[in-house]
């Protein structure tokens, strides 16, 4: 993968992907429309204080070298330009996991396990009588979702996440404002998963309820699990399949005496939707173990593990996260 | 990713075909076929056959996974040439056959006997000028592409003795063929004339730009006598033609080879696929780093435009599968100021 010649005029260097060429062999090649990428531009270049003024803000954008194309379908356009036709937006939504503790204490969530940032789902097909890999888990404070049978879940949130005691602040009428006038509510997530390992994921049931409003704006939530929907869209990664699942309203919001919305989400600022993921692990997995994975211990029990990347995608925003999770069983 | 942010191409205004042909100069030297590569006539890029029907030319020695084959060589004769029937003529029914060979693909079959067709130094054929004895140069379609140039093809034949092979030389072109004139249809396509510009502009051969194949007539090398030569003695060409095999007989034809070249053509039919971005769409990024706390880096007010800047296009089908990818080669800036249109070449 090399870079292409920009010493000259600008070029444009187009190549089928494997996709176009296997279409092109079944007859079926027909371009209908296009989209437009810059995952080669890092915008922290884009320097709003040079001191030679703004023609050079950015200079350094600008001199990004780009690489050729390439065939791969995963390795065209990752993110991609937006279409949304406001021109007066200062904000655009950031999507984070929620791993506050009063959460994992008082809903469905389960937080990472220690430094690694793995979300552990357990395969209970090696357990015994006497053991279990829960149970393994459990007994040093490690939380997990039951691979077969969620009861838990990763929950992430979309806002504006600007920082505790910036604006905007996390108010509802900012939310109202800010996201829901602009069009920049997710109320679907796309979540795309390896389908070699996971069957399926679980989202938050529509009906499920969030907001800091109970007594002294403690939590008020009501959140259960459901089956995402199966979609036919195309992530562009091999073996990946996709769902959408739920964003439900985020109503956890600015309070006065005490202010808790830090205390239950991870979004500093107004906030849009929450959602839950789930995975529940296909039955049988065995030697994809050794194959896509390995051993390791936890405790002083002996466990197989297969590491695997689940991607979370704002439907309207297009705002992503990469949500890594263990898959874990005994040896 | 999936992507959300699509921009539908209007079938009519924003797709377009075209057909562009390329020529490339082929020039073939002579010392290719004859000296370059080991010692005559067991040169190493030159490959013979158990079937010894025709020999192949090579760039480099064969054996080499980096030789590229040029052309073949053979030699042939109609049935009704005088030689046809000669006493103890060698490979007789192979020289025939391949001679009727080329002339069955490339002219058909003619009268109520299915005659085959025989080769003609001139565009009418009509049974004049019938070029009974040939020698064959068959252009790989490596070299050829698509098809040969017209009115590019140059032969240059050594007719001194056989010692001295380019102490005399005939050159054959083909220059009086065009796009539009001087050639002559047939089954196998289009066919030119080569005449000898040099001297008596009489007509020694024709050249089939589809096919790439050029038929030689044995007059291209006149009355000489040490045609060929070996331990057993010389020998004219006709003489060659009936006392050796094909195999000798473009030995010394490849002797005698000092330079062809021609252009080849490729046509290459594209879509054009014209992209327009409006003004008021792809300001904005889904990129990472496109924000800082969810603020957007490039603005510091609500009133700042809004920027971002392009360097991919993708190409996708009704149901979202990336077909094909465009990459500019440096960012292209993009903002409420600007509208773009991008011409995506795709070249098939």
């Amino acid at each position: 993968m090399g870079f292409l010649d920009n010493s000259g005029d600008i070029i444009l260097d187009a190549v089928l992907t494997e996709a176009g060429r296997r279409r092109m062999a079944q007859g079926s090649f027909r371009i209908v429309k296009f989209a437009l990428g810059d995952d080669e531009i890092d915008y922290s270049l884009y320097n709003k204080n040079h001191p030679s003024g703004s023609a050079y803000y950015d200079l350094e954008i600008l001199q990004t070298p780009i690489f050729e194309a390439f065939t791969q379908v995963n390795a065209g356009i990752n993110y991609g330009l937006l279409s949304t036709t406001a021109t007066d937006l200062l904000y655009l939504p950031s999507i984070k996991t929620n791993e506050k503790s009063q959460m994992a204490s008082k809903t469905l969530a389960i937080r990472s396990s220690g430094s690694s940032g793995l979300f552990l789902l357990t395969d209970s097909s090696n357990d015994t009588s006497t053991t279990s890999i829960s149970s393994v888990l459990d007994t040093d404070s490690i939380e997990s979702i039951d691979g077969f049978a969620p009861q838990t879940a990763v929950l992430v949130e979309t806002g504006l996440d600007t920082g505790v005691g910036q604006i905007p602040a996390g108010s509802d009428s900012n939310r109202q404002s800010l996201l829901v006038s602009n069009g920049l509510i997710d109320n679907k997530l796309i979540i795309s998963y390896d389908s070699r390992f996971i069957s399926g994921i679980k989202g938050l049931d529509s009906q499920s309820s969030v907001a800091n409003n109970a007594t002294s704006n403690q939590i008020n939530a009501s959140l259960s699990l459901t089956d995402g929907t199966r979609t036919s869209i195309n992530s562009g990664l091999e073996n990946y399949n996709t769902v959408n699942v739920v964003g439900i309203k985020n109503s956890i919001a600015q309070t006065t005496s005490p202010n808790t919305e830090a205390d239950f989400s991870s979004i500093s600022g107004p906030r849009g939707v929450m959602a839950a993921v789930a995975p529940v692990i296909k039955q049988g997995l065995d030697a994809e173990y050794s194959l896509y994975g390995g051993t390791s211990t936890v405790g002083a029990t002996a466990v197989k593990f297969i590491d695997t990347t689940i991607y979370v995608q704002g439907s309207t925003s297009n705002t992503q996260l990469q949500i890594p999770f263990r898959i874990l069983k005994l040896s | 990713m999936a992507i959300t942010s699509y921009e539908r191409l209007d079938t009519t205004n924003d797709i377009t075909t075209t057909r562009t042909l390329l020529h490339e100069s082929i020039p073939l030297t002579g010392t290719i076929v004859s000296g370059t590569y080991g010692t005559f006539p067991d040169d190493n890029n030159i490959k013979n056959y158990t079937h010894e029907q025709f020999q192949s030319v090579y760039d480099y020695p064969f054996l080499s996974s980096s030789a590229n084959h040029i052309y073949d060589l053979s030699i042939g004769f109609d049935e009704a040439s005088p030689m046809s029937g000669s006493v103890s003529i060698v490979q007789e029914s192979k020289k025939i056959n391949m001679y009727n060979q080329m002339s069955q693909v490339l002219l058909g079959y003619t009268g109520s006997a299915n005659d085959v067709r025989k080769f003609e130094i001139d565009t009418t054929l009509d049974g004049s000028g019938i070029m009974r004895e040939s020698l064959f140069i068959n252009f790989a379609r490596l070299i050829t592409k698509d098809q040969i140039k017209k009115g590019t093809v140059t032969v240059t034949l050594g007719t001194g003795s056989w010692a001295t092979p380019f102490a005399l030389t005939r050159t054959l072109t083909d220059a009086s063929a065009s796009a539009t004139e001087g050639t002559a249809n047939t089954l196998g396509g289009d066919y030119g004339v080569l005449y000898d510009s040099d001297s008596d502009n009489l007509a020694y051969g024709v050249v089939f730009y589809q096919a790439g194949l050029i038929a030689l007539s044995t007059a291209s090398f006149g009355t000489i006598t040490d045609f060929f030569s070996n331990s057993a003695g010389t020998s004219s060409v006709l003489n060659t033609f009936v006392s050796s095999s094909i195999t000798a007989s473009t030995d010394a034809f490849r002797h005698r080879v000092q330079n062809v070249s021609f252009n080849n053509t490729t046509e290459i039919n594209s879509s054009i696929y014209f992209c327009r971005v409006p003004h008021n769409k792809y300001n904005h990024s889904a990129n990472p780093t496109y924000l800082s706390s969810s603020t957007i880096r490039v603005k510091s007010v609500n009133s700042d435009q809004p920027i971002s800047y392009i360097t991919t296009i993708g190409l996708y089908s009704s149901d979202n599968e990336l077909l094909a990818v465009a990459k500019l080669s440096e960012p292209l800036r993009k903002d409420p100021t600007n509208e773009l249109t991008l011409r995506v070449r795709l070249d098939y």
